[in-house]
Order: C-alpha cells, then sequence, then structure tokens
C-alpha cells in the first residue's frame, strides 16, 4: 500500500508548525506543564492537606494523587491535540483557502487524516516528555510501570482518539464550526472521563455514558500500566473494549464523512 | 472530448425564522446547461456575477454533483468515475487561495503531486519544468507568503498544471493582477492550448481576454446558457443599430443639412448627432445608411478625416443579452446583479 498522501501530509503540517511558530510553541508546552504540575500539588498539599479518602485509591488503583493526575493531563493533552488537529483539519483547509484545490485532488482521506494525527502525535510526544521532566520534581512517580502494556495501551489510546476526531470531523465540517463543537466536547470530556478524579465518584448514568467513550478506558489502560504495574495480559479486556469501541466510532465517523462531505461542499462552494 | 448535457443544481437553503421554526426553500443555481471542451480550445463561460458561471464549473471539477444531467469526460462518467476524471482536469483559480502560504513555491507543488500519485521522478522532473515555465526558478525556495500577487498567481498556474491534466477550468485567473502580468498570464494561457493541446474553459469579467482568447463563448445569465457562438457571433448578437461616424476638419454648416435631410428620408427614426467639440457625426439608424452619408459628403464636397462604421463590441453584447428576459424583452431592474461588473 503506498502511503504517498500520509507522508505528504505528515511532512507539511511539520514544515508549516516549524515555520508558523518555532520559539512560542515551546515557550507555550513548558508552561502548561507548569501550570499542571503546579495545580496538582498546591490542590494535594494545600486543599487535600496530603490526605485522600480511602475510596480513591480504591477506584484510582493508586493512592498517589499528583502522579494520577499528571497522568491523565498528559493522556488527555494527546487526545486534545489529535482531536483538534485530526477534526479541524477540512475545516482548516477551508480558511486558508486550500480546500477546493485539496478536494481537486484523488486522494485517500483516511491518509490525509492519519497524516495529520501522526505529526500532531510526534509534537505531543515532545510536549508531554517535557511535561514529565518538569513535573518530576512536583513528586510524579511511576510506582508500577510495564513498559509493554503502556506501549500497548497508548497505541490503542491514539486510536481511539484518532476515530473519535473522525466524528467530531463530520460535525465540524457540517456546522461549519469549530469553536462551539470542539470547546463543548473537550469540557465534557475533561469532566467525565476521569482525568482528574475517578468516575467513580460521578453519578450511576454519567459513569455509564463515560464508560461508552474510549477515552476513559484509554486513561485506565495508561493509569494500570505505569502507577498499577499492570501487565498486558491482565489488561486484555481492556484492551478489546477499548478496540471495539474506536472501530465503532471509526466506522461511523467514516460513514458519516462520506455523507456529510457532499453537502458540507455544497453549503461551501454553492 | 468534455462534453455536459442538461446540467442543472438546485440547492435546498435553510432560513431560521425562529428559535426553532425552519424553512427550507430551492435555489435553483444552474438549470439545463449543456456544453462541450475539445482538445486544444479555450472556451469562454460569461455572464454577469450570479449568473451561475461558478457553479457550472465546481460541477465539471467534480466537485459538486448535479441534481440532473450528465458529464462526460473522454467517455467516463462525472458522478460515478469522479476519481478518474479528478485525475485528467485542474482547476485554476483567481485570488491568493489554493496554495499554501507557509511552504515555498516547490513544496507546493510537491504536495500536490503526492496527492495526485505522481512517480517522485517524473514529479521531480515535472516541478523542475513548471517552475521554469511560470518563471519561479529562481524563487522556488522562498515561502510563498513572500511573493507577490502576480507570483502567486504563476504559482497557481504550475500547480494547475501538476497532473498534466488535459482539461482546465480557469475562473477569472487574472483577476487583481495589474496589466502587464495580466498579458503574462494570457501568454501562458495561450501556449497551453496552442503548444500542449490542453482544453481551457476560461471565466472572466474581462472581455478583452475573451476577445483575445476565446474561439467560442457561452453566455449565462440566471443560471441558464443565453447565448453561444463565437465572440464575433455574440458581438453581432449585441448590435442592434448600425453606427456610423464621421469626423470633420471644419464646421460645414451645408453639410449639417444636407446630411439631416438625405438620412431621414432613408430612415425616419434614425438619429443624427453633432459633437462640436470633436466636430463629429455619430449617426445611428437600424439600416446601413454608409452609402447615403458618402453620396452627401462628396456631393457637399466635405473634407473629412475619418468615416468609418463602429464594430460591434463583445460587452455591449453580454450587458444586452444578460437583461432580455425569455419573451425577448429587456429589463431595467438589477436585482442581485453587480452592475459594475457586469
Amino acid at each position: 500500500m503506498h502511503c504517498r498522501t500520509l507522508y505528504a501530509t505528515f511532512r507539511r503540517n511539520f514544515i508549516i508548525q516549524l515555520r508558523a511558530y518555532p520559539k512560542d510553541f515551546f515557550i507555550g508546552n513548558v508552561l502548561s506543564a507548569i501550570y499542571t504540575a503546579v495545580s496538582a500539588f498546591f490542590m494535594y498539599h494545600l486543599l487535600f492537606n496530603g490526605q485522600m479518602k480511602d475510596s480513591f485509591a480504591g477506584y484510582a488503583g493508586t493512592g498517589d494523587y499528583i502522579s494520577y493526575v499528571i497522568i491523565g493531563n498528559c493522556m488527555y493533552l494527546f487526545m486534545v491535540r489529535t482531536l483538534l488537529n485530526v477534526s479541524r483539519s477540512l475545516i482548516t483547509e477551508l480558511r486558508e483557502g486550500t480546500l477546493e484545490s485539496l478536494m481537486l485532488a484523488p486522494f485517500r482521506r483516511v491518509q490525509y487524516f492519519l497524516g495529520n494525527m501522526l505529526q500532531q502525535t510526534v509534537t505531543t510526544s515532545g510536549e508531554v516528555a517535557v511535561m514529565l521532566l518538569v513535573c518530576l520534581p512536583f513528586g510524579v512517580r511511576f510506582s508500577g510501570f510495564n513498559g509493554l502494556a503502556a506501549l500497548i495501551g497508548l497505541a490503542l489510546a491514539l486510536v481511539s482518539y484518532f476515530s473519535l476526531s473522525l466524528l467530531l470531523a463530520a460535525l465540524m465540517l457540517y456546522t461549519r464550526d469549530t469553536y462551539i463543537s470542539q470547546n463543548t466536547l473537550f469540557a465534557i470530556l475533561f469532566l467525565i472521563c476521569g482525568v482528574t478524579f475517578p468516575v467513580q465518584y460521578l453519578p450511576g448514568p454519567v459513569q455509564w455514558l463515560s464508560q461508552g467513550i474510549p477515552v476513559t478506558i484509554s486513561l485506565d489502560i495508561i493509569r494500570n500500566s505505569t502507577l498499577g504495574g499492570m501487565t498486558a495480559a491482565a489488561q486484555i479486556g481492556s484492551y478489546v473494549r477499548i478496540a471495539a469501541l474506536s472501530a465503532v466510532y471509526c466506522i461511523a465517523g467514516f460513514l458519516m464523512i462520506k455523507k456529510v462531505e457532499s453537502a458540507a461542499l455544497e453549503k461551501i462552494f454553492g | 472530448m468534455l462534453r455536459a448535457e442538461h446540467l442543472s443544481k438546485t440547492y435546498v437553503t435553510t432560513d431560521w425564522s425562529g428559535f426553532l421554526k425552519r424553512k427550507k426553500s430551492k435555489v435553483e443555481a444552474v438549470r439545463d446547461v449543456s456544453l462541450e471542451m475539445r482538445g486544444g480550445q479555450i472556451i469562454g463561460l460569461l455572464g454577469i456575477n450570479g449568473a451561475g458561471k461558478t457553479t457550472t464549473i465546481k460541477m465539471l471539477s467534480t466537485l459538486l454533483q448535479p441534481t440532473s444531467g450528465s458529464i462526460d469526460v473522454d467517455g467516463l462518467d462525472g458522478v460515478r468515475d469522479a476519481i478518474e476524471i479528478k485525475k485528467r482536469i485542474n482547476m485554476i483559480a483567481g485570488g491568493e487561495r489554493m496554495i499554501y502560504w507557509r511552504l515555498t513555491a516547490r513544496e507546493n507543488l510537491w504536495y500536490y503531486g503526492q496527492l495526485y500519485g505522481i512517480d517522485n521522478k517524473q514529479l521531480a522532473q515535472r516541478i523542475e519544468r513548471l517552475l521554469g515555465m511560470v518563471g519561479l526558478a529562481e524563487k522556488q525556495d522562498i515561502p510563498v507568503e513572500r511573493f507577490s500577487k502576480g507570483m502567486k498567481q504563476r504559482l497557481q498556474i504550475a500547480r494547475g498544471l501538476i497532473n498534466d491534466p488535459g482539461y482546465i477550468f480557469m475562473d477569472e485567473p487574472t483577476l487583481g493582477l495589474d496589466a502587464a502580468i495580466a498579458k503574462e498570464l494570457r501568454g501562458y494561457v495561450k501556449d497551453l492550448a496552442c503548444k500542449e493541446g490542453k482544453s481551457i474553459l476560461l471565466t472572466t469579467h474581462y472581455i478583452q481576454e475573451v476577445e483575445e482568447l476565446c474561439e467560442y463563448v457561452y453566455v449565462m445569465d440566471k443560471g441558464t446558457v443565453i447565448a453561444q457562438g463565437t465572440p464575433k457571433e455574440l458581438a453581432l448578437l449585441g448590435m442592434e443599430n448600425k453606427v456610423l461616424c464621421v469626423e470633420l476638419h471644419e464646421n460645414h454648416e451645408r453639410l449639417h443639412r444636407s446630411l439631416t435631410e438625405a438620412c431621414q428620408s432613408a430612415e425616419r427614426n434614425c438619429s443624427i448627432i453633432w459633437d462640436g467639440k470633436n466636430m463629429a457625426y455619430t449617426i445611428t439608424s437600424s439600416k446601413d445608411l454608409s452609402s447615403t452619408v458618402a453620396k452627401v459628403l462628396l456631393e457637399q464636397q466635405a473634407v473629412f478625416k475619418k468615416f468609418y462604421g463602429q464594430e460591434p463590441g463583445l460587452e455591449d453584447a453580454i450587458i444586452k443579452l444578460s437583461r432580455r428576459d425569455k419573451d425577448g424583452f429587456f429589463y431595467e431592474g438589477t436585482e442581485g446583479r453587480d452592475e459594475k461588473t457586469a
């Protein structure tokens, strides 16, 4: 299979990002890492006085709140960046005046979206590395780290974020709106997917809803692999669940994009 | 050959009349349009703003699906074989769209070449050739955002040729360019058709471009083709009266009386306008009065600088054709139209 659209889009985005935000981007990343670490540190020590309810350790699988929050934030960053970059890609082309020329070409949509995602994943990995380094002095520890389980978990998490972003892309393209749709979704996901606290503290129906979103499962897998010391074999059930959910979202996303694309093009070019 | 038959496009628009109330309405943007493009031909698609030219081009270029009608490109179906057709067509638009400003000229062409799946070796050669052709070889590694408007437009042409298309749709390609660059671009367009055998469909508001480049023209109004023919044939459609001009060296009292009498006896409703400042007569009539006027000039031994019949203009023809309704009457309103650009 030729992946020329994937590689070309990956390379194009890298060049554009390097030319557009060379220094500001790095400074912004370091600052957001410091902000995340400091807020978790102060919450834990000043608000909670270093004490967590017994139920927290039971739900989270660890009593280490700072590591729990920081790992949650790192994965949230991967999710936001993937969703932003993949979902907004066509709208960005429209705003930059390149959508027509792009749509004239006989390229593969899946490769185009994957190219956008991979470039963003590489950049976000750098950001997360910086974030973890900055957070080390504040007490982040990988108390039970299983490399293989974490690696498989990260790969599945990225696939699930990609599939979620296809649905959002269809919605954005149809409404031609990025701000309301993306920010509403991010706020909901932050609240119900267990980024900063276990979902078991949420009301029953919301917990049920959050289990239908792959982000919740991805956070569980990564935390179990980095803090809980669970092996890949022990997490097979979670891997299957996230893969199945991702497949559903992915198929639904592509079907929706296919349907929405022609309607959106009529709205845009008509 | 590209052949479009009975193309129509209807948009469904939704108007929100309240928080929850919505009203759907249909807008017929293009109605029953048929046209043909052959290799090496430059075809003009003219009309005032909102006539349906751009929607027609978008359908021909597979960006929009027609509501009804068919498009045939070298035996391929415009809807069913859209992916294959995309390899054989391209579009060049005016303005500064369709290229990535943060990429260099070379990077832009490389990226589009990859999207078209062109073989890497062939792509490298084609990029060299196209950059040389549009005069950007020296500037190929400068980001496009630093380019002038003319350079961006030249890059647009190169981008539109990256897949070596047989059919090129040009939507106002010289929009906003100065006269020298516009002339240079017209040269490229001519060469593409004459030397490379490309088939080009051109929409423009600059009539000079059409007269210089197009061998056949379709005139659209209110979504439909209202006239077609060569630029000369169309110009004659707009010429309802014959106009004669006589420029004199000096004022000639007797000539004025004789000319008026002779012309009015030949055609009662003719109009004779004397421009004292330029010492010139403009005689407008439904009949050809050139022999009558020549006879009077000889009889009165009038010495004249120039005596000529005014050539019919394509611009006038298009304005007149676009103002005529289906029963052949002119209308006065300008609803939804931009008179200045017409």
